[in-house]
C-alpha cells in the first residue's frame, strides 16, 4: 500500500476542510493517518459481514421530533 | 476553618443527608463549611474554575426553609455539589476548559443538572478539566492544570480531574464528570475517589458540551459507592431532550448494595491486567483476593481479546477523532490559536478519517460488545485495574513500563479504560489503596450494559471490606 504523503494530507486538509496546515503537523497526521488505514484494513478481517453500524432510526425519529418541539416552542 | 465545618466534611452524602434531613444540621450550616474548604484548597488545587458562592448561599437558605416546612426532596436535598464545566448551567459560566468558550453564558440548563437542581442539591461552582474534556491530563494550558491532592506536582488525571480532586480534598460533596475514553474513571483512580461511568443512554447527555457524542458518558464522582448510587438514581433516566437516552425504568441502585460478593462470579480480563506498575499489580491482586478469598466470590481469569486489540483501540479513536472534528470544525478553522497543541492536534487528525473507515469502526463496536457480553454469560461483573500506572508528573508525556518499554502517557491510562466506551457498558473506578508514594490505585470493575446495580454491589462490598483510603494532606 502507498504511504499517504504529508503533501496529500495538506491538500486535504485545505481543499475539504479550507484548514491551512503547516508541513510538520501534516507529516505528523500522515503518519497517524497511515497507522489508521491499516488498522482498518484489519478490522475488516474481525468479521463484520452482517454487523448493523449502531445508528438506530428509533434515535433519528426521536430526534427529529425534539426538534420539532423546539422549533415550535413546545 | 472552624472544628464543626471539619466535622461536617468528614461526612459522605448519605450521612450528611440523614443529619440534615433530621434537622440536626443546616444546608446553610454545610455550604459554609464547603465554602470555607474551597477557599483553603483552591490556591494549591485549581480544581474550580468557577465558585459561585452567592448562589450556594441563596440555594442554600432556599433548601433549609423547604426542609423546615417539611418539603424534603431526598437524598441531595442541601447537598452542596459541583458540576464539570462542560456542563451547561442557565445564566453560570460554562467555558469547557477552553479560550474559544471562555465567556460562555449558557441561556439552558444540562439535564443532568436539572435534575440535581430539582432534587434539591446545591451549586457550589463548575470545575476545571482538561480543554474540551480531549485529554486525561487536566493539564488545562488556558486555566492552569489542576493538580491531584496525593501530590501536588503530578495530575489528576483527566479531563475530569477538577471533578475528581474537588471529591479528595473535600472541596465537594459530590460532583458530575463525563467520560468518552475513561474520563470520569481514570481521574477517579489516580486523585483516589469513586468514578461510575453509566451505561451509554443511562445518563441524559443534553447540554453537556460534546467531545464525541457516540461515545460521550455522564456520571457521578463520589467519596463513596453508596453516594455514587444515590447520585445516579438522580441523575438518571430517559430525557425527551437527549434522543439516545434509555427509556428503561431507573431502579433503586442502592437497594441491593448490602447483598455482599457470596456466590457472585468476577472475571479478571487476562488482557486488560498486564504490565502493570508493580504497585498496581501488588494493589489490585490484593484486592481481587479480599474479594475472593475474604467475602467469598469465585474470582477467575477471562480473555476477551477485542477489547485490547490495537485495531479494536483505533475504532474507537477514529470515531472520537471524527465525531470532535465535526464539532469544531468551524472554530478550528477560524481560531486555531485558541486551542492548545494537543487538542488541536487531535482535531487535526480527525480529517484523516474517511467516511467509510469510520463506519467500519461503529460496526467494530458492535463486535467488542458481543464479545464482552459473551464474557459476561459466565460472570457477573468483570474486573481489571482501572489504570496501568500511578499518577504521572505534570507534563510528563512518556513513562517507562516494567518492561522497559516507552509509553504515552494517554495511552498508559486509558488503555484500560477506553474499551469500555466504546461497548458503552457501566464501568466503576474505585480506590484499593496507596502506592509506597502515597498515590492512590483503583479497580476498575464492569458489568453488563445497564447493569449498574450489580457493578455498584461488588464494588459496595469489596469498598466497605477494605475500608477508606487515607485522605491527602492537602
Amino acid at each position: 500500500m502507498a504511504e499517504l504523503t504529508p503533501e496529500t494530507v495538506m491538500r486535504v486538509a485545505r481543499e475539504f476542510y479550507d484548514y491551512p496546515m503547516n508541513a510538520e503537523t501534516a507529516a505528523a497526521v500522515a503518519k497517524i493517518a497511515d497507522a489508521m488505514l491499516t488498522d482498518a484494513r484489519r478490522l475488516s478481517a474481525l468479521g463484520l459481514d452482517g454487523v448493523e453500524p449502531p445508528f438506530s432510526y428509533a434515535t433519528m425519529v426521536a430526534e427529529a421530533e425534539r426538534l420539532r418541539r423546539t422549533l415550535s416552542g413546545s | 476553618m472552624t472544628a464543626a465545618h471539619q466535622e461536617i466534611l468528614s461526612l459522605d452524602v448519605s450521612a450528611l443527608s440523614r443529619l440534615i434531613r433530621e434537622r440536626k444540621l443546616s444546608p446553610i450550616e454545610v455550604t459554609d463549611a464547603y465554602l470555607a474548604r474551597i477557599e483553603l484548597t483552591e490556591p494549591k488545587l485549581n480544581a474550580y474554575l468557577t465558585v459561585t458562592a452567592d448562589l450556594a448561599r441563596q440555594m442554600a437558605r432556599e433548601a433549609e426553609a423547604e426542609i423546615v416546612a417539611d418539603r424534603w426532596r431526598g437524598p441531595f436535598h442541601g447537598i452542596p455539589v459541583a458540576l464539570k464545566d462542560l456542563c451547561c448551567t442557565r445564566a453560570v459560566r460554562t467555558t469547557a476548559g477552553s479560550r474559544i468558550l471562555a465567556d460562555y453564558i449558557p441561556d439552558h440548563d444540562a439535564t443532568v443538572w436539572t435534575r440535581l437542581r430539582e432534587a434539591g442539591a446545591i451549586l457550589l461552582g463548575k470545575l476545571n478539566l482538561h480543554e474540551f474534556a480531549a485529554g486525561a491530563s487536566s493539564n488545562n494550558p488556558h486555566w492552569g492544570p489542576v493538580r491531584n491532592p496525593y501530590d501536588l506536582e503530578r495530575i489528576p488525571g483527566g479531563s475530569s480531574g477538577g471533578s475528581a480532586a474537588a471529591i479528595a480534598t473535600r472541596s465537594a460533596a459530590a460532583t458530575i464528570g463525563t467520560d468518552t475514553g475513561g474520563s470520569i474513571r481514570i481521574p477517579a483512580a489516580l486523585a483516589g475517589c469513586v468514578g461510575l461511568k453509566p451505561t451509554y443512554g443511562r445518563v441524559s447527555r443534553y447540554g453537556v458540551i460534546p467531545l464525541a457524542f457516540s461515545v460521550d458518558h455522564v456520571g457521578p464522582m463520589t467519596r463513596t459507592v453508596r453516594d455514587a448510587a444515590l447520585m445516579l438514581k438522580v441523575i438518571a433516566g430517559h430525557d425527551r431532550n437527549d434522543s439516545t437516552s434509555n427509556a428503561a425504568p431507573v431502579p433503586d441502585f442502592t437497594r441491593g448494595l448490602n447483598e455482599g460478593l457470596r456466590g457472585l462470579r468476577i472475571g479478571v480480563i487476562y488482557e486488560l491486567s498486564r504490565d502493570l506498575e508493580p504497585a498496581v499489580e501488588a494493589s489490585f491482586k490484593a484486592a481481587l483476593d479480599l474479594m475472593g478469598e475474604g467475602l467469598g466470590a469465585t474470582v477467575e481469569e477471562v480473555s476477551i481479546p477485542y477489547l485490547a486489540m490495537s485495531a479494536a483501540m483505533t475504532a474507537r479513536t477514529m470515531v472520537v477523532r471524527a465525531e470532535a472534528l465535526e464539532y469544531h470544525e468551524r472554530w478550528l478553522r477560524e481560531h486555531p490559536g485558541d486551542y492548545g497543541d494537543d487538542v488541536r492536534r487531535l482535531l487535526e487528525q480527525g480529517m484523516a478519517v474517511t467516511a467509510s473507515n469510520y463506519v467500519r469502526a461503529q460496526r467494530t463496536r458492535v463486535l467488542m460488545l458481543t464479545q464482552s457480553e459473551s464474557a459476561l454469560e459466565d460472570f457477573n461483573v468483570l474486573a481489571c485495574p482501572t489504570c496501568s500506572i500511578t499518577a504521572p508528573k505534570i507534563g510528563e508525556e512518556r513513562i517507562q513500563l516494567p518492561n522497559g518499554q516507552l509509553i504515552n502517557v494517554l495511552a498508559a491510562l486509558s488503555s484500560f479504560t477506553a474499551p469500555f466506551n466504546a461497548t458503552g457498558q457501566p464501568a466503576i473506578a474505585v480506590p484499593t489503596g496507596l502506592s509506597p508514594r502515597g498515590l492512590p490505585i483503583s479497580i476498575q470493575i464492569v458489568g453488563r450494559a445497564f447493569d449498574e446495580a450489580t457493578v455498584l454491589r461488588v464494588a459496595h462490598a469489596y469498598e466497605e471490606a477494605r475500608g477508606p483510603l487515607p485522605p491527602p494532606s492537602i
